[in-house]
């Protein structure tokens, strides 16, 4: 089974990534019965796209940081199921876009083939990696309030780094996720870019990303590991992960290969309360200061 | 200054259409090899989405629209938010309706019979570019002539 998309490109003519944004789209389309939504159309004359953008997973297809495809879906209430940034995707990769002149070549062209294959692909290789593990939840929180904000850390089974991720290990298995702090520094939150299935993740690299109207935040993995699994509910409702960023908004689920060194770079929930206190009074210093 | 002057080519963003695609190749014709000191072209969807760069260069600066079809997306977007286009393109008159509206084409499958159509757009653009230069030209001469308003060539105090 390959994914059916509406895929929303940014199609930009001006840069290399709006360029490959566009060769991604197509080639997506061109194996898949995806169809193509034309970014400038559909903002000038809806009425075309709608049905196509509401009754299949969305792809957004950014082309640079400006997100104009994202801002553009945004515009339109419209869910994002998946998302991708060219540019983010070429650093990944290690590719070097050509900044003059603009015509793609091989190297980029490769790269669009192995991205619009990761795209198509996904879903088979996470239904196959997946397996049924059991995290417990939480019973109780940790709380840390300042003023009207409250902050909650789970006691036990959790760990975290100080950038405010978290990682709850079960056997070889592990959830990771982002802490309270996150959500509530974030506020609303719109997108998530879960990280490739199947993929190896070093400790302290990145898994992910979420971003709201404020920021994107990029999920500093925990430990290392497989990635074996996605929360897939969060490709519909990313919201989810302000209603409870522990339980059902957690990030991915990944095969651990090295958590008991790994561990001593980790903090338990006393240690990081510590840091979330201070972390909470600098953001309150600052605020009264701007 | 006459020789600082850049012309913005607004390409459709081409997503439908195989109009749409030779706009694009043909807008990138000209700002890679045809005029590349003079041409300017403007990101669309960002421009659409509120890009102030883009909307302040169109407006300040001349531009040619590059419609793949008669929705005409480019010329209509430019003429909303940065006034009247100096020139307009429509590909379907050049390659015709139903070449036109076939399907979007990836630049890994450009045969040379779209590669003759690019020419083809890319030369009507160049016509059009070139009248625009050589308009702007004699403007520039007719001003600094009678700058002074005597037939002083402009010395007077």
């Amino acid at each position: 089974m390959t994914k059916k998309y509406a895929v929303l490109p940014c199609n930009g003519l001006d840069k290399c990534a709006g360029q490959m944004a566009r060769e991604i789209a197509l080639t997506v389309c061109e194996k898949t019965d995806s169809q193509l939504i034309c970014p400038v159309f559909y903002r000038v004359a809806d009425a075309r796209y709608n049905k196509i953008a509401n009754e299949n997973p969305l792809l957004v297809i950014d082309g640079c940081a400006t997100r104009c495809a994202s801002k553009l879906a945004a515009e339109k209430n419209l869910k994002i199921y998946r998302k991708m940034t060219v540019t983010d995707e070429t650093q990944k990769h290690g590719v070097t876009l050509a900044i003059e002149p603009l015509r793609l070549w091989e190297d980029e062209i490769n790269l669009c083939a192995a991205l619009a294959a990761e795209l198509i692909k996904e879903e088979d290789v996470a239904e196959s990696m997946a397996a049924a593990v059991i995290y417990p939840v939480p019973g109780d929180y940790l709380i840390h309030t300042k003023d009207k904000f409250m902050f909650r850390i789970p006691p036990e089974g959790f760990y975290f780094t100080e950038n405010d991720c978290w990682v709850q290990p079960v056997g070889n298995r592990a959830r990771i996720g982002v802490a309270d702090y996150v959500q509530q520094s974030l506020s609303d939150i719109m997108f998530f870019t879960p990280p490739p299935v199947g993929v190896e993740v070093e400790q302290f690299g990145e898994a992910g990303a979420i971003e709201s109207g404020k920021a994107v935040f990029e999920l500093v993995c925990p430990v290392s590991g497989k990635i074996v699994a996605i929360n897939k509910e969060l490709l519909n409702s990313p919201e989810k992960i302000n209603e409870n960023p522990y339980e059902q908004g957690w990030i991915a689920e990944l095969e651990l290969t090295n958590f008991d060194e790994e561990k001593d770079f980790l903090l338990d929930a006393d240690g990081y309360l510590q840091v979330l206190k201070r972390k909470v009074d600098e953001f309150h210093v600052n605020q009264r200061k701007g | 200054m006459a020789e600082e002057l850049k012309i913005g080519v607004v390409s459709c963003s081409g997503e439908d259409c195989l109009g749409g695609t030779i706009s694009r190749l043909a807008t990138r014709k000209m700002l890679d090899e045809v005029r590349p000191d003079k041409t300017v072209t403007i990101c669309l969807p960002l421009f659409l989405a509120g890009g102030q760069e883009e909307r302040m260069f169109a407006k300040t600066f001349p531009t040619i629209a590059v419609d793949g079809c008669n929705k005409a997306c480019a010329k209509r977007a430019t003429e909303k938010y940065s006034g009247k286009v100096n020139g307009t393109i429509l590909v379907s008159d050049i390659i015709g309706d139903t070449v036109s509206e076939s399907a979007a084409l990836s630049t890994r499958d450009v045969t040379a019979e779209h590669q003759t159509m690019v020419d083809k757009v890319a030369a009507e653009i160049t016509k059009q570019f070139d009248a625009i230069l050589n308009a702007n030209s004699k403007n520039q001469a007719g001003s600094t002539a009678t700058s002074c308003g005597c037939s002083c060539s402009g010395g007077c105090g």
